[in-house]
């Protein structure tokens, strides 16, 4: 049974989850991918990820909303949630930060940004 | 190329399909927030790859568009057309890029300053960087209390300033990073977690075209399989064989599904294509889709998205007419384009209608002669349907000028032979200011299909089953034979003459062999119905069709081959082809010059027998109406009371010579042309049968002799046309009076512009016991109305001069005093699409002129179910 930690990479492109995938399991860490926050709130009922990645415009429901509704579900252990997006608008970050973002990333990132996030939460080391 | 690339190529084309469609929608509703949220992600998506993938240029545009976008959504800016046009604009520069990086698998160098200037001048803003991403106002450090935002803000704005691709996080210093990162990362062959909340998957369309082809040489190892063991007694294999031959089934129905496709698919690019054109012609037009989600198979939806984009184009370019116009006309400003697909009996069926002008019935005319389609004089026989058909032919194009949307050389013509080639029939209805409707049917998969196994000269040949519609054994012994008529093998069948294709005569295969017992398969194509005469007949056998090899696609015969249960490799004949032939065949040894006109639109034409009697005139009878022609041995006829009878196939047949001057022979041949009804007999006897061609109607009435018609031009020649209801009631005084109804005489309109046809049906009714009156056109019979006559039925045809017959029954339906009358249509265009149209418009039945012998007959049944469905709705009125 494979105990590396889980990645859910939330994302209404394709492209966009499987190169964060990649990412990841280039990474260690096990990933699971949601198509938009209905589908990642869905998910986080029956598994606990360690970490989140949250894209912010998606259809269905969107990055804040789906931020709100994990945060309320009150999860244990409490995911990491990174939210991955071009709003670079103050409020928003704000708006993110207040919903309850432990992160905040531009689009588009790369392996060394989410390495760092990584490392910053103990989820993988620095070779 | 690169698999995450290719994935960003196949997901970036589904969202610029998706985006056309919404834009269109939004510029209609353009307050509805939800559709430009959805635009204005999917443009937003689509910039944010391009992001990841190191898509500088691609993402450029995708930023320009996006910027217009947000504008709308701020409310800073208002959507015009022009607006809208831009965006649209944006979104085929993206697809241009994406097609040259589907080519050479990376971004074209380049630069679209232009467009994107043009774009961010509307925008108001042309200072707007398009660069990602965009450059916002400096933070606003004075809230403490969100530290680590302040922090992230103090890294954002520094990354941001220093015109860096990625922000990083706080502790990092922002370096810039190589943007086609994401092409080296390898990638991880190990499977992934699965998805969540997804009830499909993508699957490549490689993966399953390779099942298929799997289950295709599964089908044909189980057909071998049954073939072996069908010459076999019951054994221990007999039922594990039937379990894999169902299952076999089973999973071919499955993954045919899995190749289905919602036609929608076709559709995503018309309402852009639509909305395109009411920019550059001003014209207001609503397309309407419906059955979006009617399912067929991806082959078959590949072939008809063409001529589908092609005749909604025409629609929009052509059919509907400008507001001004359409306004005058009395129809809604707003032209629509209805598209309605759904699924009937094995096959999908896709209606494009519009509510504009209607064809040119003129223009058409003029063009058809200009380009030497046909000429003025046959033309002006022509039904408005038959000239309808003008604009499937080649070289024609009904185009007025060229315009930026049409005319790009795909004509009519193309998409027929297109939908024709996947099995499909084409049927077109024009009401003249009041729209044009096509109906398509074609079946739903193409890949395996059903056929019967034949065999002609020894070789085996395999016939579509869906145009086979029975199978004739003939023989000398049996009631079914093959006649020749002038060298034309024929087959009556039901007191029908079918024309024949021999195999072997038409492949070249050499004659002789079989020829005692032989069987014809009764083929149908479109509305053209044919024998196709072959040795043996095996069974039906599911086949995969395989294409035909470039060798053979010379021969219009043959759609392709596949191989047996056996192993053995097959053509797999073409019945368009072969109907061709059969027509050719017909007119082979007609007048040259019309027998080319009657090759070009036999299904527009009538055959016509000829024949000598008294004296060298040829006169000519409707081939529909002989039942059989039949050379008797003069010595069996016998000569009863100054009448004539022979023994005819267990029964007393009476003769009736043609002229009433006729010398009996008392040996040798007597050429019979034999008439059946009701399982009665009449023969009419003729010196010599000289001909059958087909041609078309058009006969000019003399005066009345008894017997005759009139006279007509057809295959070139001079001849009387026979009135074969005049020896009918010579034979048989009461020959059409099973099928009287009442006593007492009851009157009838029959309205027809045809002066043949008017004086073929009104002595059947006549003789019927009906009181007919008659009417060349709309107009005339609502005269009738206007002087007070009432009628029991009113018969009508549907193509006529000055008021059609649809006008006719609106009209009719509309005013009380005949609202209450039976009305039967009578056209020679009996179609699915013509049926219902007629219904539409008020007709209580629709006949086929087609079949003249059974009209008493079918009158009175038609007259018999009308009358029984008005009775039973007035008892549920009486009943409620």
């Amino acid at each position: 049974m494979n105990t590396n930690p889980l990645c859910l990479v939330v994302d209404d492109s394709r492209v966009i989850r499987r190169l964060a995938a990649d990412i990841l399991k280039g990474l260690g860490l096990r990933t699971a991918e949601a198509e938009h926050g209905l589908a990642a709130v869905e998910f986080c009922r029956a598994t606990t990820p360690h970490l989140v990645l949250l894209d912010w415009n998606m259809p269905e429901m969107d990055g804040i909303t789906c931020l709100r509704a994990l945060r309320a579900m009150d999860l244990h252990p409490r995911p990491w949630v990174v939210m991955c997006t071009t709003e670079s608008g103050l409020s928003k970050i704000r708006e993110a930060l207040e919903a309850g973002a432990d992160e905040y990333i531009m689009k588009p990132y790369d392996r060394e940004v989410l390495l760092d996030k990584l490392v910053q939460v103990g989820l993988a080391e620095r070779a | 190329m690169d698999d995450l690339l290719r994935e960003f190529l196949a997901e970036t084309a589904e969202n610029l399909a998706v985006l056309d469609v919404e834009l269109v929608r939004f510029e209609r509703e353009t307050s509805d927030a939800t559709i430009l949220s959805n635009i204005f992600r999917l443009m937003h998506t689509i910039k944010g790859t391009c992001g990841f993938l190191g898509l500088p240029r691609l993402g450029a545009v995708a930023h320009a568009g996006e910027n217009i976008l947000g504008k709308f959504r701020d409310g800073e800016l208002d959507v015009t057309p022009r607006a809208v046009t831009l965006i649209l604009k944006a979104i085929d520069q993206i697809r241009a890029l994406l097609a040259e990086m589907e080519t050479t698998g990376s971004e074209p160098a380049g630069s679209d300053e232009d467009l994107i200037g043009e774009i961010n001048a509307l925008a108001g803003d042309s200072a707007a960087p398009t660069e990602i991403p965009t450059i916002f106002a400096p933070p606003d450090f004075s809230d403490a209390g969100f530290p680590v935002a302040a922090e992230l803000l103090v890294e954002v704005a520094y990354a941001l300033k220093h015109d860096v691709h990625i922000a990083s996080e706080i502790e990092v210093a922002p370096e810039p990073v190589a943007p086609a990162f994401a092409a080296a990362v390898p990638r991880d062959s190990e499977t992934k977690e699965p998805a969540t909340a997804s009830s499909s998957i993508r699957v490549n369309v490689e993966v399953i075209e390779n099942l298929m082809t799997l289950i295709s040489e599964l089908v044909l190892t189980r057909n071998q399989l049954l073939q072996m063991q069908r010459g076999q007694k019951d054994n221990e294999f007999k039922v594990p064989l039937q379990r894999l031959s169902h299952i076999t089934s089973d999973l071919q129905d499955g993954v045919t599904r899995m190749r289905m496709q919602p036609i929608g698919n076709a559709w995503n690019k018309l309402p852009r294509i639509v909305r395109d054109l009411t920019v550059a012609t001003g014209k207001k037009i609503e397309l309407t889709m419906q059955g979006a989600e009617t399912e067929l198979d991806r082959q078959v939806l590949e072939m008809i998205k063409d001529p589908l984009t092609h005749m909604v184009r025409n629609s929009a370019d052509h059919g509907i007419e400008d507001g001004a116009r359409r306004l005058a006309a009395g129809k809604p400003e707003t032209g629509t384009i209805a598209l309605d697909a759904y699924h009937e009996s094995g096959h999908i069926f896709i209606r494009i209608a519009d509510d504009g002008r209607g064809l040119d019935l003129d223009r058409i005319r003029q063009k058809a002669v200009a380009n030497g389609l046909t000429t003025e004089a046959v033309i002006a026989t022509m039904s408005e349907q038959q000239i309808l058909q003008f604009i499937f032919r080649p070289g024609f194009s009904t185009a007025e000028k060229v315009t930026s949307v049409s005319g790009r050389g795909v004509g009519m013509d193309v998409v027929r032979t297109n939908i024709e080639r996947i099995g499909g029939t084409i049927e077109l209805s024009s009401v003249a200011g009041r729209g044009t409707t096509f109906l398509i049917k074609i079946p739903l998969t193409l890949a395996i299909v059903s056929a019967l196994i034949v065999e002609a000269a020894g070789q085996r040949f395999a016939i579509p089953q869906l145009n086979v519609v029975e199978l004739v054994g003939v023989s000398d012994r049996s009631g079914a034979r093959i006649e020749t008529i002038n060298t034309s093998p024929v087959l009556r069948l039901r007191d029908r003459l079918l024309p024949l294709v021999s195999l072997r005569g038409i492949l070249g295969l050499e004659p002789g062999g079989r020829a005692h017992d032989r069987f014809v398969i009764v083929t149908q194509v479109g509305a053209n119905t044919f024998g196709i005469i072959v040795d043996r007949v095996f069974d039906t056998e599911e086949i995969v069709v395989k294409p035909v090899a470039p060798l053979l696609r010379g021969t219009r015969f043959y759609v392709g081959n596949t191989i047996l249960g056996d192993g053995s490799v097959i053509m797999i004949l073409d019945p368009n082809g072969l109907s061709s032939a059969a027509g050719q065949i017909a007119t082979a040894d007609s007048d040259s010059a019309q027998g080319k006109a009657g090759v070009a639109a036999d299904s527009e034409q009538s055959s016509f027998l000829l024949f000598r009697a008294g004296g060298r005139e040829l006169k000519a009878i409707p081939l529909e109406l002989v039942s059989r022609i039949e050379g008797l041995n003069a010595a069996t006829i016998e000569h009863v009371g100054g009448r004539q009878v022979v023994q005819y196939r267990e029964h007393l047949m009476p003769l009736v010579p043609f002229d009433a001057n006729h010398q009996w022979k008392e040996s040798g041949l007597q050429e019979i042309l034999v008439f059946s009804d009701n399982g009665r007999c009449m023969g009419l006897a003729v010196d010599e049968v000289v001909d059958i061609v087909r041609d078309r109607m058009a006969i000019e009435l003399s005066s009345a002799r008894p017997g005759l018609l009139g006279s007509a031009i057809i295959a070139g020649k001079a001849v009387d046309v026979v009135d074969v209801g005049h020896f009918l009631t010579q034979a048989f005084a009461d020959w059409f009076e099973i099928t009287a109804m009442h006593g007492t005489a009851r009157h009838a309109l029959l309205v027809d512009d045809s002066p043949f046809f008017r004086n073929l049906v009104a002595p059947l009714l006549t003789s019927a016991n009906w009181k007919v009156t008659t009417a060349a056109d709309g107009v005339e019979a609502l005269k009738l109305r206007e002087h007070g006559h009432r009628f029991d039925v009113i018969i009508s045809d549907i193509e006529m001069p000055n008021m059609d017959g649809l006008t006719l029954a609106n009209a009719i339906r509309s005013d009380a005093r005949w609202s209450q009358v039976l009305l039967i249509a009578l056209s020679s265009h009996a179609g699915e699409s013509d049926i219902h149209a007629g219904r539409n418009a008020g007709f209580d039945e629709y006949l086929a002129k087609s079949d003249q012998t059974h009209l008493p007959e079918n009158l009175a049944r038609a007259i018999r179910a009308a009358k029984a469905r008005g009775e039973a709705n007035d008892n549920l009125r009486k009943a409620s």
